[in-house]
């Protein structure tokens, strides 16, 4: 019985290829959508799942009430270790480390890198498998360094390289030997070692060496920006070690910070999910949604035109109840036929997965797995998708086909599918509807990610690039990077140069509470602050609305301040001028302030924000920098870079010159917002192949079925264009009815979405406009194609065809 | 075998009642073969239908080897002409996607039959009618005489005691309507039970008794 369902079920769809073609199409873009964001999901959901005892691990991070105290990924130093030590039931193990980033040199090779100087349980506690060395004593030398696959080729080219050595650079520019004593198979994706996004750290050096790196106070509470992770005992929850950390933190820090700061431990498994304010969460979330409707839109297509078809299937239900079919039979019958083709359909997203997975990467800004990489019982995924998709899609039509009486079907009457015409047509009105909503939200996030490029920043963006410089912070470190800023300044290749610790992409030093000196500290507001030399206006163009900028030579005076129009407002200065020469406290310093000058207001952070009070100082007074920005002046840019490269190799002799765009840096800045507007691009196609397919299939059912009419009318005198009218009326209403669903249902979601930004286009008619424009024209040139086709066959040939 | 009386039945449209079949009494015995004839929009098919419970009837009762057909379900209907009646067409309706050979093996599927009963069943029919050579072949590769006794040789399959013919040599041409009734014939002989509805008095005379209706009346 199921073998002659199956024979029947392959002869309808071979027979009727071009039906089984639009169907399996459709279903294809959909499942293959399906698959790639089940893979994403799941590949996000593996993040920290292959730790050793994943369900025990933990972080613990700091909950602060005043932003410039504490860091959220980072504790106090000795934490983990006494809650090990003080509570063995309770805590198996601990893992702390420092991050730092310094130059890594093999011979000519010199890259900044990051590295992890922690405690030497790292290794065991997660699991981490070695390709080569010893896991046990691999971090036991204070000189010992421990590497992943990938760098080990990097730098040596093999994975074998036990005992050889790579220098690292100390802050103070010393470089010192290390021995690789193990490397690691490459890491999965895990919050321990990859704990601030974009910061993979590929380095493991023992905690003994961190009076090399200059960096002490891992066993002192006053250090509060030690990484640290726990491992429960089995059965242990982490509620249970909430009080033992209470009791910690009462004991050893004092009690002013104790009132601000809270350390709350984190399950690893929940903690990526939720870092950046639930960003993956949400992307998640956008992602499933997005996936479901395309799929839904699919299974649309197919109860479509499954019914559309119902008029050719007639005769044979009809044939079939007369020689005693069941209903149940013909309803297993057609269910068959929409199993093979979500099989098929199944299939060729398998089959072409490999080849769409790049695209989708670069979609979604992350690297899923290869199918091979998945585990075997991944098997059950596709077939349980065959399974629900071919019963949601093959359910309707499998129902309604069965249900219509013996008697009709055999005359073939069509009384039964022209009653179902409306409910055809409200099918291909909700696929419009959903192809509008994602048009519309697609042409608004476009929009808005163009806004943010082509707004004024306040700043110029135009040929700068900047460059992290090895860090000696130390008057003579600050005195020595002068000089050579001055250096590069001399260059003719180059216009400006400044030297400072924060380039504008919103990742600053930390707030400051900024206030009046003749008020108290509580009327203090929140300011960004930058640490600069004196050259960071005229480098990246921001203009002086009063005073003048920091001092750029001679003997600077550190207690001149710069602020921006915004923290001068804030202050409850009204003019600009008003402030110059006023003294002003920041919260926490005993200094005076003396304001210099006042700056126009600029974005440093993104878009999504309002622009921030902002607090220059001059470097000279903390000694800290980062970066060099270069203004390069407008040619020949990569002869420019180029020259300054050569400078830069001699200036700064073994640091790499990784020099990155500003445009780069916005980029990156806008991630999410550029990641949506790709991912809002692709739904948009899919959505609108599939509504499209829906239109093509109900499309040739209606010139299938008026054939006659159509060679009636040409007799009679119509014109091609009369005749295509008349199909166009058909589809008319369907696209005015979805429009009018789908334009209120857009504008409130994409409102709802920008509201989410402090400076943003208005939605406006536009986006409405060119969506239904798009559509209307697409569907008007699918349906003319389709009608000319068959209007221009023989008259006699449609006449003759009942 | 079986008994129809007072059979009604009617379509409405807006005010007016069109009766299709009206007060319409009927008894067939078993081994009899009946013609049922009348011009076009008599009734002729309507009652068939209703013989074969493809179609349901307003008004009145119908007995159909003692049992009461108005009072089933649809379910239990459908079991009861799976197993007793064969349905042959003027269109022939075969299954386009199927083969001479599956077409006919159909009915067998549906009453569960096991394969290798069905597969002797087939042979033997196929047999019967001359048609092995044709078994691999699709019904449109077939002549219309040929396809029609491939729709004789499917209602019989299953061994049915009653034979519904809807003017089954409507769409041939006259040697092949002679050769469809000399088979009907043949079948009666054999104690099958035939009903058929016709419109050539040539094909009424294989029958033992003519039905007349006129507007939905039998008319002696």
């Amino acid at each position: 019985m199921i073998r002659n369902y199956f024979k029947i079920a392959w002869r309808n769809l071979t027979k009727y290829r071009f039906y089984s073609f639009v169907n399996i199409l459709g279903l294809f873009a959909g499942i293959t959508f399906a698959l790639l964001i089940g893979a994403y999901i799941w590949s996000e959901w593996q993040v920290n799942r292959q730790l050793k005892n994943t369900s025990q691990q933990c972080i613990l991070t700091t909950v602060s009430t005043d932003p410039n105290v504490g860091y959220e990924l980072a504790t106090f130093g000795p934490i983990a270790k006494r809650l090990k030590e003080d509570y063995p039931d309770l805590v198996t193990n601990y893992y702390r480390y420092d991050g730092i980033t310094s130059v890594v040199s093999k011979g000519d090779k010199h890259l900044r890198e990051n590295l992890q100087v922690g405690d030497s349980t790292v290794l065991a506690m997660y699991g981490f498998e070695t390709l080569h060395g010893n896991a046990g004593t691999a971090l036991r030398d204070p000189f010992s360094v421990v590497i992943t696959e990938d760098i080990a080729i990097k730098y040596f080219g093999k994975t074998n390289i036990i005992g050889e050595t790579i220098s690292i650079q100390n802050f103070s520019g010393g470089n010192h030997a290390f021995t690789v004593s193990a490397v690691l198979r490459n890491l999965s994706r895990n919050t321990v070692t990859n704990l601030a996004r974009d910061y993979p750290n590929s380095f493991f050096i023992p905690m003994s060496a961190m009076t090399y790196f200059g960096r002490l106070g891992q066993d002192s509470w006053d250090n509060m920006f030690i990484a640290s992770f726990v491992e429960l005992k089995k059965g242990i929850s982490i509620k249970d070690i909430e009080k033992p950390i209470q009791q910690l933190v009462q004991q050893n820090v004092n009690p002013a910070l104790q009132k601000i700061i809270t350390v709350k431990p984190v399950l690893l498994t929940d903690y990526y999910l939720r870092q950046n304010q639930g960003l993956v969460k949400r992307m998640l979330y956008i992602l499933s949604f997005a996936g479901f409707f395309i799929l839904l839109m699919a299974i649309v297509n197919f109860i479509n035109i499954a019914i559309s078809r119902s008029g050719s299937r007639m005769k044979e239900i009809g044939i079939r109840k007369v020689l005693g079919s069941m209903r149940r039979q013909l309803i297993f019958q057609f269910l068959t036929e929409s199993f093979i083709l979500v099989a098929a359909a199944t299939f060729l997203a398998f089959l072409t997965y490999p080849w769409f997975r790049p695209f989708f990467n670069k979609m979604v800004g992350a690297d899923i797995p290869v199918l091979s990489g998945f585990p075997f019982y991944f098997i059950a995924f596709p077939i349980t998708l065959i399974v629900v998709v071919g019963i949601a899609a093959g359910l309707y039509p499998a129902f309604v086909l069965s249900a219509m009486k013996s008697v009709d079907s055999l005359k073939g009457k069509l009384k039964t599918a022209k009653e179902k015409i409306v409910f055809r047509k409200s099918l291909v009105g909700f696929q419009f509807s959903i192809a509008l909503i994602v048009l519309i939200s697609a042409v608004v996030v476009s929009n808005q990610v163009s806004y943010f490029f082509s707004q004024s920043l306040g700043y110029n963006k135009e040929f700068v690039v900047s460059s992290q410089v090895p860090r000696d912070w130390s008057p003579a470190g600050v005195q020595r990077m002068a000089t050579i800023r001055n250096e590069f300044a001399r260059m003719p290749e180059v216009s400006n140069v400044s030297l400072s610790y924060e380039i504008p992409d919103g990742n600053n030093g930390g707030q400051r509470g900024i206030y009046k000196a003749g008020n108290d500290s509580t009327q203090a507001i929140a300011a960004q602050l930058l640490t600069s030399d004196g050259y960071y206006p005229s480098t990246y163009e921001i203009a002086m609305k009063a005073g003048a900028f920091l001092e750029t030579n001679g003997i600077i005076d550190s207690s001149k301040i710069v602020l921006n129009e915004k923290a001068i407002k804030a202050l409850g200065w009204n003019d600009n001028r008003e402030a110059i020469g006023q003294q002003v406290k920041i919260y926490g310093d005993n200094t005076f302030y003396t304001i210099q000058g006042v700056t126009s207001d600029f974005h440093f952070n993104t878009m999504q924000q309002q622009v921030a009070p902002i607090i220059f100082l001059s470097l000279n007074r903390t000694n800290i920098y980062r970066f060099l920005s270069f203004k390069i002046k407008p040619g020949n840019i990569s002869a420019s870079i180029e020259a300054i490269q050569k400078k830069w190799a001699v200036l700064l002799p073994g640091n790499s010159f990784e020099y990155v765009f500003m445009d780069d840096t916005l980029k990156k800045l806008y991630a999410s917002e550029l990641q949506l507007k790709k991912a809002a691009y692709s739904a948009t196609f899919l959505a609108l192949i599939i509504a499209l397919l829906g239109v093509l299939g109900l499309v040739s059912l209606s010139i299938h079925q008026r054939i006659k009419e159509i060679g009636i009318r040409k007799v009679l005198g119509a014109s091609l264009p009369d005749i295509i009218g008349l199909f166009l009326k058909e589809f008319t209403t369907v696209v005015i009815i979805a429009g009018l669903i789908a334009c209120p249902v857009g504008w409130y979601l994409m409102k709802s979405w920008l509201d989410g930004y402090a400076y943003r286009v208005s939605v406006g008619l536009q986006p409405f406009i060119i969506s239904i424009a798009l559509v209307a024209v697409t569907t008007m040139i699918l349906v003319a194609l389709q009608v000319i086709k068959a209007a221009k066959n023989n008259v006699v040939q449609n006449l003759k065809t009942e | 075998m079986l008994d129809l009386k007072g059979i009604y039945k009617w379509v409405n449209t807006g005010n007016n009642r069109i009766f299709l079949l009206k007060d319409v009494d009927l008894s067939v015995k078993e081994g009899e073969f009946i013609s049922i004839m009348g011009p076009s929009g008599s009734g002729k098919s309507t009652l068939l239908n209703v013989i074969g419970m493809l179609d349901e009837f307003d008004q009145g009762e119908y007995n159909f080897l003692h049992e009461s057909v108005h009072k089933m379900k649809e379910k239990q209907r459908s079991a009861l002409y799976k197993q007793y009646i064969g349905f042959v067409f003027q269109a022939y309706h075969l299954i386009d996607e199927l083969t001479v050979y599956e077409n006919i093996e159909t009915p067998l599927i549906y009453q569960n039959i096991k394969t290798p009963e069905r597969k002797a069943m087939v042979g033997d029919i196929l047999d019967r009618f001359n048609i092995v050579g044709k078994k691999d072949l699709f019904p449109t590769q077939l002549s219309g005489g040929q396809q029609q006794l491939v729709g004789i040789a499917r209602a019989l399959i299953a061994r049915p005691k009653l034979i519904l013919a809807d003017e089954p040599t409507g769409n041939l041409n006259s040697k092949q309507g002679d050769e469809i009734m000399g088979w009907f014939k043949e079948l009666n002989n054999e104690g099958v039970t035939i009903i058929q509805v016709t419109h050539s008095e040539k094909n009424a005379s294989y029958g033992s008794r003519i039905i007349n209706l006129l507007d939905g009346m039998v008319v002696a």
